[in-house]
């Protein structure tokens, strides 16, 4: 039977080949010239793997010194993630000048409302405080995506595979993260292995979507910026707009009470 | 496990579930080519109102009853209220047709008003609920009407709004036109 410290040893062996492909496929493709910041998080996460499997073969560590570099790094790492979340929405949205003004401020107060309460739930411990605020933003960079993917519906702006693969990768993590930190390591500590093994399970499922996603980018024009109209013509048409919308809500609302009158 | 924790669980469960949805093809076709003055001058259904309210009176039908035909009387609701079902149709085609103005206004536009756009994305909410809701009255065969003259008098009345609105919008539009900087590229030959 294989034990699970072998299958953790494969499955990290797995993702630090995934993480290597993932690099090279980046690289052949001229990638990481549009996508500097994931490229840098790219390479972040390749120099994390080397420099824990480094900590595992030195002797006599002792054990406050592994976890400040294991989380130093992991800080790394996520500040990193958290540069490529803003460069994805960027990328995404930045066509549309007036869109992304408005997107910019609402992904920050996504952000902030999200790590104000995981923050809140340390109650002033600083190691609680270091994990809690690493879930909260893990949950903040899913928030955003999310965020900036409804608006991209909303408003029709395109979004290339390569980016919905990104974007679906590191959602889909980060979700994992919150979900694995929150339930599955706190209550279940018997099963601490297994749940190590998950966590690099739905990582090496981000891979494989971004390896995916990478495959398919094919270099396409720049979609152009939309034509431009004057602010001051939005604000006017869009007001009347609305007072035209409002008014045919309350003519649909007329026929509600209308039938209701009738039963 | 604590409460707090519980629902930043549920709330990563929510966020899964919403990228789904939000990597769904959308169910309306996107319309590259919209022309939104084109748009706004289009006929607009919601002027036909008063017609359909009138045509949906009690009183329209109820001389059947007193004459003894009422297969004929509930026939006649039935292929009103059919007429109704299709009126409504019309009338989430003219909501649909100006929420995707707006999304072309604030495509375009260097600046946008956030609490035009969260404003107009509540309506959509509270039209696309009461929308269904009404339809599926209507399909169930509720048994209607009464009490419809005050009703078609509000819905005359809301009819002038709306077209006092559109004649503004308009006015706005061409007077938009007729200030657009030479510098702007503008929409349509404008």
């Amino acid at each position: 039977m294989v034990e699970p410290l072998q299958l953790q040893t494969a499955a990290w062996a797995l993702t630090t080949a995934l993480e290597l492909a993932l690099f090279v496929l980046f690289v052949r493709r001229k990638l990481g010239r549009t996508y500097p910041a994931f490229f840098a998080y790219l390479v972040s996460v390749i120099l994390q793997s080397m420099a824990v499997a480094a900590l595992y073969r030195t002797p006599n560590l002792n054990k406050l010194t592994f976890w400040l570099i294991a989380w130093g790094t992991q800080g790394v790492v996520v500040l990193m993630r958290s540069l490529t979340v803003v460069e994805l929405s960027r990328r995404v949205l930045r066509r549309y000048i007036g869109i992304w003004a408005l997107a910019r401020r609402l992904f920050l107060g996504v952000a902030a409302v999200v790590i104000a309460y995981d923050l809140a739930l340390s109650k002033g411990d600083w190691q609680w405080m270091i994990l809690n605020g690493v879930r909260g933003l893990e949950l903040a960079m899913a928030a955003v995506i999310v965020t900036m993917l409804l608006f991209a519906r909303y408003y029709r702006a395109p979004v290339n595979p390569l980016q919905r693969a990104l974007a679906v990768g590191l959602c889909l993590y980060s979700a994992f993260y919150v979900i694995n930190y929150s339930v599955l390591e706190r209550i279940l500590q018997q099963f601490a292995v297994l749940w190590n093994f998950l966590g690099m399970f739905a990582f090496i499922a981000s891979l494989l979507v971004w390896i995916n996603g990478a495959n398919l980018y094919v270099e396409a024009e720049e979609v152009a910026a939309p034509p431009a109209i004057p602010a001051e013509l939005y604000g006017k048409l869009s007001s009347e707009v609305n007072s035209r919308l409002i008014l045919l809500n309350r003519q649909l609302i007329q026929f509600l009470r209308l039938e209701d009158r009738s039963q | 496990m604590s409460l707090p924790a519980i629902l930043l669980v549920l709330f990563a469960l929510l966020l899964v579930g919403l990228l789904a949805w939000a990597l769904r093809q959308p169910s309306h076709a996107i319309r590259p080519d919209l022309d939104v003055f084109d748009a706004l001058r289009q006929s607009r259904h919601s002027a036909r109102m008063s017609h359909v309210l009138q045509a949906l009176q009690p009183e329209d039908t109820e001389y059947l009853r007193e004459s003894g035909q009422v297969a004929l009387m509930q026939t006649l609701r039935r292929q009103r209220r059919r007429i109704a079902l299709g009126y409504l149709d019309q009338l989430q085609e003219e909501f649909e047709m100006l929420l995707e103005i707006s999304r072309v206004l604030a495509v375009m536009s260097p600046e946008v008003i956030g609490m035009e756009e969260m404003e107009r994305w509540k309506l959509s909410l509270t039209f696309a609920a009461a929308c269904a809701f009404l339809r599926w009255k209507l399909r169930l065969g509720l048994q209607p009407f009464s009490g419809f003259t005050l009703l078609s008098n509000m819905a005359a009345d809301i009819t002038r709004q709306l077209d006092a609105t559109t004649t503004r919008i308009a006015e706005v539009a061409v007077r938009g036109s007729e200030h657009a900087s030479p510098g702007h590229k503008n929409i349509d030959g404008l």
